[in-house]
């Protein structure tokens, strides 16, 4: 990043703090409505203190990423599927466009009654939040293949499995990481809107624990620690591996 | 009974609901260690020729024979050399090269020491672990004929390997085209609309007709190698060929 753009970001963002101080200070609303800075960094403090932040990020991480892995593992397979077998596309492919349309929050009842108030119950919420998205990504990465690849590939002596690991996931690999970045902006929001309703551990839990004690800072420090772990995966993780994938792929 | 047998290949494609006739009875047989060019005009279907013979698209009529069998699929005695290259991004050099052979299920050993003999044999050592989108055209080229030679087929196919190419870069490869060619003994068919290319290349050189796509006339080209673009030996052949093709490409 230049340092002209990151000074801005820095002014931009302790004007946004000093605004919230100024308008705390002026008492327009009582503290327990509009908590201060401070108030928000005290309790956040507490979590660190007490650990109970580290468990709640690492309860819902430890969900996340188990969701996520599953989504992508059947997120792969049902793209590359639905791209290679016209039938598949035209049975299953219809019917995961109509299943992408529910938000995953809408699946929470389905997945309590199913499952109970347990983990897999709000692993299966991620699961069914992220799959769609990789899944239609990875078919549109592998439908969008230079068909020269493949033939060189099968001209070579590639047979079908060989094709699929040595050229089709390679060569779908810039829309494919972008299936697994809209799964993950999935996955997160599925994770602490399930967490929320099962109010079973982690981040969402933490939210949901803040309403019912009426602690407004509590609910706000927990909504900039989830804020912050977006932008920490979006920002660093993905730009990291898009950056590398666009250039080695050629295309920036 | 040659290498490979073309017999009456013929070939259509939909066009506006309606049957177009691409190619109207090959008869072709390339001896083995023969440099065969095709040149023609383009939509003469000379590619489409190329692509049946590497078993990427299946004749309406007709027959390819690999030593005398007969053939319906892709394989790896067929090696085809595309117009682009269609070199893998993802995978450096050495991996391009070498990704018949990994298929193949050759061990790593052997396949770094068939892959350095041709990297070595094509200039490209020392850019084994480059990246696609760090060649220029020629050097992609480059890669792409070592990426066919390694898998040591019975015939290599080259689609206008060259036609991407500046003109210097392009007079070099002729030039050792035709040293690969003295070396390795391979049967090559070299499809190209450019005659001083096919010249400098062809043991033999095939005319093709416009649309429908036939085979109109065929020259010797009996003249020493390594053959260069300066020779104006080689201009009364271009002329002969010239001659034949400029009606086609004008219809």
């Amino acid at each position: 990043m230049k340092s002209s753009t990151l000074a801005k970001k820095i002014g931009f963002y302790a004007m946004i703090i000093i605004v919230w101080q100024g308008l705390d200070s002026a008492d327009i609303w009582p503290d327990n409505i509009f908590p201060s800075p401070v108030d928000v960094v005290e309790d956040l403090a507490y979590g660190v203190a007490d650990a109970s932040l580290f468990y709640g990020i690492g309860t819902s991480l430890l969900r996340l990423i188990i969701g996520l892995s599953m989504a992508i593992a059947g997120g792969l397979v049902l793209g590359i599927f639905m791209a290679r077998v016209e039938t598949v596309n035209q049975t299953i492919g219809s019917l995961v466009l109509g299943l992408q349309s529910i938000p995953s929050i809408a699946w929470v009842p389905l997945a309590i009654l199913w499952f109970g108030l347990t983990d897999t119950g709000i692993i299966f919420v991620v699961v069914i939040g992220a799959i769609f998205a990789v899944t239609i990504n990875t078919y549109t990465g592998v439908k969008n293949i230079n068909p020269s690849y493949i033939e060189a590939a099968r001209n070579m002596g590639a047979k079908e499995g060989q094709l699929i690991t040595s050229i089709l996931i390679p060569a779908a690999f810039p829309f494919i990481i972008s299936g697994f970045k809209q799964g993950w902006a999935f996955a997160w929001r599925g994770v602490i809107g399930a967490e929320l309703l099962f109010s079973f551990l982690g981040l969402g839990f933490l939210l949901n624990v803040g309403r019912q004690l009426n602690d407004v800072s509590q609910v706000i420090a927990i909504m900039l620690v989830i804020m912050g772990i977006g932008i920490l995966v979006d920002g660093v993780v993905f730009k990291k591996i898009e950056d590398k994938v666009m250039t080695r792929w050629g295309l920036r | 009974m040659g290498k490979l047998e073309s017999r009456n290949i013929e070939k259509y494609f939909i066009h506006d609901g309606k049957p177009l006739k691409t190619l109207d009875g090959i008869d072709l047989n390339v001896e083995d260690g023969e440099f065969v060019c095709i040149v023609g005009p383009s939509g003469c279907g000379k590619t489409t020729f190329l692509r049946i013979a590497a078993g990427l698209e299946k004749p309406d009529d007709g027959q390819i024979l690999l030593d005398n069998q007969p053939l319906n699929n892709t394989g790896p005695d067929r090696i085809m050399v595309f117009q682009e290259g269609a070199l893998f991004p993802w995978l450096n050099v050495q991996d391009n090269v070498e990704y018949g052979l990994k298929i193949a299920g050759i061990p790593k050993e052997k396949r770094n020491q068939i892959s350095h003999r041709y990297l070595d044999m094509m200039q490209l050592t020392q850019f084994a672990t480059s990246y696609t989108y760090q060649l220029s055209t020629g050097m992609k080229q480059r890669v792409a004929i070592a990426r066919a030679l390694v898998m040591e087929p019975d015939v290599l196919l080259m689609d206008e390997p060259f036609a991407a190419l500046d003109a210097q870069t392009r007079d070099l490869l002729l030039v050792e085209m035709q040293l690969i060619w003295q070396k390795t003994k391979k049967t090559i068919i070299f499809v190209t609309h450019n005659v001083a290319e096919a010249v400098m290349l062809g043991t033999r050189v095939l005319v093709f007709t416009h649309r429908p796509g036939r085979i109109k006339k065929e020259f010797k080209i009996d003249y020493k190698r390594p053959r260069i673009s300066e020779d104006e030996n080689l201009l009364p052949y271009q002329q002969k060929i010239l001659a034949e093709l400029r009606p086609e490409v004008k219809k």
